[in-house]
């Protein structure tokens, strides 16, 4: 059912209703504020998402609360914070206890990526008002700083106090996005580009029948670089991420129904408790920039060979909800990604949903990624297995690859050798060996491809580790908290 | 001011401002958005234009046609800039390929048209539309295919004797009862500072300013003259908010030239930030090497010869990277060589990045030294102890004028838990991982160059600093203002410090970390001067007078700074110059480096898990900034150990990671506890501050304390930099 629509963005900026009507469809946040509204104290320091000198952060309401999230200003577009709160550093005026914080414990020095480290920190002040480390850490993993070495930064995090309770206006600003909604889509065509914000599956569903050839986006961490990097024309753009059905996570029966516009800051915790190996993986995807707005299924339909939700998702024998206007059909995810670049998806279908089954008591799992550094790194490799452990034996395996092949993929040869095989090295043994006829990886400036097959290999050898509870020695920031001197 | 003798007791040394912890003073701008950076300043001029630059797509070759005319016909476009509508350009003193290219072009990205328009999307747009018709040529693009037909490099500038000797090293290093011959290899990096070169270019008739980010005012000012053939006298340039440099913005470069370009033909004011993407290929980079070590020792471990030789490459007409330069002065040994060669690569321009020289310089030689250690079955701290020397080895009559290595040592080694390292590699475990500790050295040369200010004392005992130096981050606002507030007794909310202007009496500048004891030191001499203003005007005989709380106090009379300039400001301007001081004393810094890491057994994944930095670097004039100044440094490098790294295609020439998710510097949960400890030290001979240079220090010796603590992790010696972990389990018992 078609909605009303409407022509002009709408939003709000700090706390005071904001109507834009000149925006094109790949306006970026950063480039409006700047360059029009001209509030530059958010930086533009690469225009591609890295290094988080733009963050603000976006506020929409959750639960009848007011969530603020931190994003990338630089590859949002602007037409995406429809009805939301956009929040930037002059808002914060200059007397936010992050702000004297920061000044305190010199965590600025050059002065370019401070404001939006600014914004990341508060954004984790308030939700969480005195993080670990380790927590600041990964709160901090999207903001590049080449002249503190961080340290600074990290003591200005612990120290700073929580923002008092005149500078909260959650209620209010509750109250203006609620009279903000009146159910309107937004549609509008500027300089020869189109864009659409249905607000409902069904509206979206028959759109994109009618405009097959549209990009559909959500998160837009890998398509906003297609329009501030790669300048590539973008004619029409339909946005999943107003549609409130799509963001929801469900449980059917023994199932948990992913909605494709739920962002990997949503469905991390919720992964936590199920598969708490699927979580920590999550957490080194991007920064928390990119996982507030990158969705699982974005993720999936991008069909990147070295995307990371695939083959941890591949591994749980997760399905796809495709649907084609009233049509649907449910798909093995692993049977989507047909080769480099190509995907079992017809003109005008889309992933509606991601169906992941739940862990039964027999069910064991594990999963990493492997890059040179910690956080916002391309994997070299991502691996992820699960099978079921009945009376001592492996059952059911399905261990998946991700940067082994132009696709991710599973590992039928190595999931051979492990199943109805007895829980124990020797069975992993066979599985490393039979890996190599799995794979042929390519060399490139990642990684050579012998270490790919080695640390394929030996990544079994450590799940089986793990998973048999003789060592958990994992990556995690929290683990390396050494007192020095 | 000339300084030709020792510093004595001076008002510096009453320590109430100087030496204290202070919170920068530019902070509150910077946390909250509002310091002014060059691309924002929409305050300056009206009506400015946008500008998008081009690249070329090939590295080496011509263009033979560039076909504008779709692109000029765009929506919004105001001009298209081209070697053809330019003008004549002139080749900047420091810059070595052209900064607009066409029709030779020189290098990958070498900028060949900006299109200036009314928004930048509508630049961005039209420069998609310029097509370019491009002659190949064949380049070179390999350091070590070009290495043999390496050359000789002109000797000069900061690069020293392209060869070196002493005794007889051949013959010392045959006889040698211990030897080490092994080579390294550095790679190409990028200053990955996080502001884009940016520019606002104006003409007023025939006068120009700009608004840039640039760390050298007057080389900047003077090249921009240069290069429009221009009077030097027409140009000012305003930088007074920088956004990271590290030597990425020592020169003039491609934005600042377009921009004032772009403006003259628009007739309007124009601004150009170069694009992330193209910064890496258009700019300047570090340049890769390869170091040969050849160290030869007795049985005690004493070096008898030491050997080190560097190859590196540039365009045409470039300098080498001088990677053998600390192998000069950091050990003992009476007999040594030192050999720096040049090859010509068609690669971009290779110039200088935080601690040029020193940086992949002690990346070699500090595993060269673990490694000879290793071999004469010494501890590699005592091994660096016994060959410790406080006088210069090429010269022994000249001593250093303060040399703490040992001590830096052995204060790390107590506090880091050194006792506790395995001398036997690989035998320390902790769960999956693997552990190690390791230690370098770190060097870098205390530089004096002369630098002016100008201070002002108005009637409300307000004290105003205006020099053309820049704060790049390190910190110059608040030094400059602790030195002025000492000099002149008064506290820092008196003090207001003006940077980055031409305009301003020509500094030192921010480079080869010698801004922080120049710039200040001409400060200090223009507050001498002033000091005698002041006490003339209240006639007070200013040998006599002392300078303290905003009073001026001689012999039994008092009276209230400001009152020296009620009827009418006064104004005190002077340098600081150098005699040959640095020639009769080796003036250094120095640190001891201590790592320890956890190298994932089945993986090689590697985690930096504390670092400990112990420098000796003169008086700390702030130790807040002084502190942040060596952890940013010790973070860059972990990066140059660990990630970071240029990729070349050899076949078209150019750097294929030239992004900020490409070419990766470290997060957050990459970077473990980190401490600094400065030694008490003030060097009388370096300045009337008695300081030293800090900020390249940091960096100084940390990837080779990186690297041998994964050595003494594994038991894998990787001699490849950066330590990637493909490098590494290649290497590692399967």
């Amino acid at each position: 059912m078609p909605q009303a629509s409407r022509q002009e963005i709408r939003f709000l900026l700090g706390g005071e209703v904001c109507i834009v009507r000149d925006a094109t469809p790949t306006t970026t946040i950063l480039s409006w504020l700047r360059d029009t509204a001209r509030r530059t104290g958010t930086k533009e320091g690469c225009a591609e998402g890295d290094c988080g000198a733009c963050t603000v952060l976006v506020g929409r309401i959750e639960d009848g609360n007011l969530v603020s999230e931190p994003v990338n200003a630089c590859i949002r577009f602007l037409a995406s914070i429809d009805g939301l709160q956009l929040e930037t550093v002059e808002d914060l005026g200059g007397a936010h206890p992050v702000q004297r914080a920061m000044v305190e414990h010199h965590g600025s020095q050059c002065g370019f990526c401070t404001p939006g480290f600014v914004m990341s920190l508060a954004a984790l002040k308030r939700t969480n008002p005195q993080p670990t480390e380790g927590e600041i850490d990964r709160a901090l993993a999207g903001n590049l700083c080449r002249c503190t070495g961080y340290a600074p930064i990290v003591a200005a995090a612990m120290a700073a106090q929580p923002e008092p309770a005149h500078m909260r206006l959650d209620e209010t600003i509750v109250a203006k996005l609620r009279a903000l909604d009146d159910g309107t889509s937004l549609s509008f065509r500027r300089d020869g580009a189109r864009w659409d914000s249905p607000r409902t599956t069904d509206e979206l569903a028959s759109l994109f029948l009618a405009f097959p050839d549209a990009r559909l986006v959500a998160g837009a961490t890998d398509v906003g670089l297609w329009a501030t990097k790669l300048t590539r024309d973008l004619p029409h753009l339909i946005y999943v991420g107003a549609i409130d059905a799509l963001r929801r996570v469900e449980q059917v029966d023994n199932t948990i129904e992913i909605g494709a516009a739920v962002t990997y800051a949503d469905i991390e915790p919720i992964f936590d408790g199920l598969y708490p190996d699927f979580a920590r993986l999550i957490r080194r995807i991007g920064g928390a920039q990119v996982r507030s707005v990158g969705t699982l299924a974005g993720n999936v339909a991008n069909g990147s060979p070295i995307g990371d939700g695939s083959p941890a998702l591949i591994a749980l024998g997760a399905e796809l909800v495709l649907r084609r206007g009233d049509e649907r059909r449910a798909l093995p995810i692993e049977e989507f990604f047909v080769a480099y670049g190509t995907q079992q998806r017809w003109p005008g279908e889309f992933i509606e949903t991601i169906r992941v089954p739940l862990p039964a008591a027999t069910t064991r799992y594990a999963a990493a990624k492997i890059g040179k550094r910690f956080d916002q790194d391309i994997s070299s490799v991502c691996a992820a297995l699960r099978f079921e452990l009945v009376d001592g034996a492996i059952l059911e395996p399905r261990l998946a690859f991700g940067g082994m092949d132009g696709v991710p993929r599973r590992a039928a040869r190595a999931e051979a050798a492990l199943q109805g095989r007895s829980f124990n090295e020797a069975a992993f043994e066979a599985a490393m060996l039979a890996l190599d006829q799995d794979f042929s990886p390519i060399d490139d400036h990642r990684a050579s491809a012998s270490y790919r097959t080695r640390v394929a290999r030996n990544l079994l050898l450590k799940f089986y580790r793990e998973l048999a509870g003789e060592t958990a020695t994992r990556l995690e920031p929290d683990a390396y908290v050494h007192a020095i001197v | 001011m000339k300084f030709d003798t020792p510093a004595t007791t001076n008002p510096i040394d009453q320590l109430k401002v100087i030496g204290k912890p202070t919170d920068r003073i530019d902070g509150p701008l910077k946390t909250t958005g509002t310091a002014p950076y060059a691309y924002e300043r929409h305050d300056v001029v009206a009506n400015q234009a946008y500008g998008y630059v081009v690249g070329a797509a090939i590295a080496k070759g011509k263009v033979n046609a560039i076909h504008v005319l779709d692109a000029k016909a765009a929506p919004g476009v105001i001009a298209v800039i081209t070697h053809e509508n330019a003008g004549k350009i002139t080749k900047g003193n420091f810059n070595t390929a052209k900064l607009l290219g066409g029709p030779e072009i020189q290098h990958y990205h070498q900028a060949i048209a900006l299109v200036v328009a009314d928004s930048f999307e509508q630049a961005r747009a039209a420069a998609q539309l310029i097509r370019v018709d491009y002659e190949r040529s064949d380049g070179k693009y390999d350091l070590a295919a070009a290495k043999d037909g390496a050359e000789k490099p002109k000797a000069g500038g900061f690069g020293g004797d392209p060869d070196t000797s002493v005794g007889d090293f051949a013959t010392a290093f045959a006889a040698a009862p211990v030897q080490l011959d092994a080579t390294y290899t550095t790679p190409d990096q990028t200053h990955a500072m996080m502001e884009p070169h940016a520019t606002i270019a104006a003409w007023d008739g025939d006068k120009l300013t700009v608004w840039t980010s640039n760390q050298m005012i007057a080389w900047g000012k003077g090249d921009l003259a240069r290069t429009l053939g221009i009077p030097k006298e027409n140009v000012r340039l305003i930088s007074p908010y920088i956004g990271g440099g590290f030597g990425g913005k020592l020169f003039l470069r491609a934005d600042v030239l377009l921009a004032a370009l772009g403006a003259r033909v628009a007739k309007r004011p124009v601004k150009v930030a170069l694009q992330r993407p193209l910064i890496i290929n258009n700019t300047t980079h570090r340049p890769a090497t390869i170091q040969r070590i050849r160290i030869g020792t007795d049985k005690d471990g004493k070096i008898t010869a030491i050997g080190h030789e560097s190859w590196s490459g540039d365009l045409p007409d470039g300098g080498p990277e001088t990677a053998v330069n600390q192998t000069r002065l950091l050990y003992a040994g009476a007999n040594r060589m030192t050999a720096t060669r040049l090859a010509v690569l068609d690669l971009p321009e290779g110039n200088a990045m935080r601690a040029p020289g020193e940086a992949p310089g002690l990346m070699a030689l500090e595993i060269a030294i673990d490694e000879a250690a290793e071999k004469a079955g010494i501890d590699p701290i005592e091994f660096r102890i016994r060959n410790d020397t406080q006088v210069d080895p090429e010269k022994p009559s000249r001593p250093f004028s303060q040399r703490q290595l040992n001590e830096c040592l052995r204060l790390g080694a107590e506090k880091f838990g050194w006792s506790k390292r395995s001398a036997t590699p690989g035998k320390v475990r902790d769960g999956d991982w693997l552990i190690g500790i390791g230690v370098a050295a770190g060097l870098r040369n205390n530089l004096v160059t002369k630098s002016a200010a100008r201070v002002r004392l108005d009637q409300r005992g307000i004290v105003t600093v205006e020099t053309d130096m820049t704060d790049i981050g390190t910190g110059t606002y608040t030094i400059i203002a602790q030195t002025a507030a000492e000099m002149m007794g008064v506290g820092l909310d008196k003090v207001v410090v003006t940077l980055g202007d031409s305009s301003f009496p020509v500094s030192a500048g921010s480079g080869g970390q010698w801004g922080a004891n120049n710039s200040t030191a001409g400060v200090y001499a223009a507050c001498v001067k002033l000091r005698e203003a002041v006490a003339q005007k209240l006639g007070f005989n200013s040998a006599d007078a002392t300078f303290a709380d905003g009073q001026v106090q001689a012999g039994n009379r008092s009276a209230a700074l400001a009152d020296a300039a009620r009827e009418k400001e006064l104004v005190g301007e002077d340098g600081i110059e150098y005699g040959d001081l640095d020639k009769k004393y080796q003036q250094s810094t120095f640190a001891g480096h201590f790592v320890e890491v956890g190298v994932d057994a089945a993986t090689a994944e590697i985690r930096v898990r504390r670092m400990l930095a112990v420098c000796a670097a003169g008086r700390i004039l702030n130790p807040k900034s002084a502190r942040s100044q060596v952890i940013g440094a010790m973070t860059m490098g972990v990066g140059a150990a660990l990630m970071e790294e240029l990729a070349i295609d050899k076949r078209l020439g150019f750097f294929v990671n030239h992004d900020l998710a490409g070419y990766e510097v470290p997060v957050h949960a990459d970077i473990p506890h980190q401490e600094v400890i400065f030694l008490d030290e003030t060097d009388p001979v370096s300045s009337p501050m008695k300081a030293k240079g800090v900020g390249e220090l940091g960096i100084c010796g940390v990837g080779a304390a990186v690297a041998n603590a994964i050595y003494n992790a594994t038991g894998v010696r990787v001699r490849d930099y950066p330590i990637t972990l493909d490098k590494l389990l290649a290497k590692m018992p399967v």
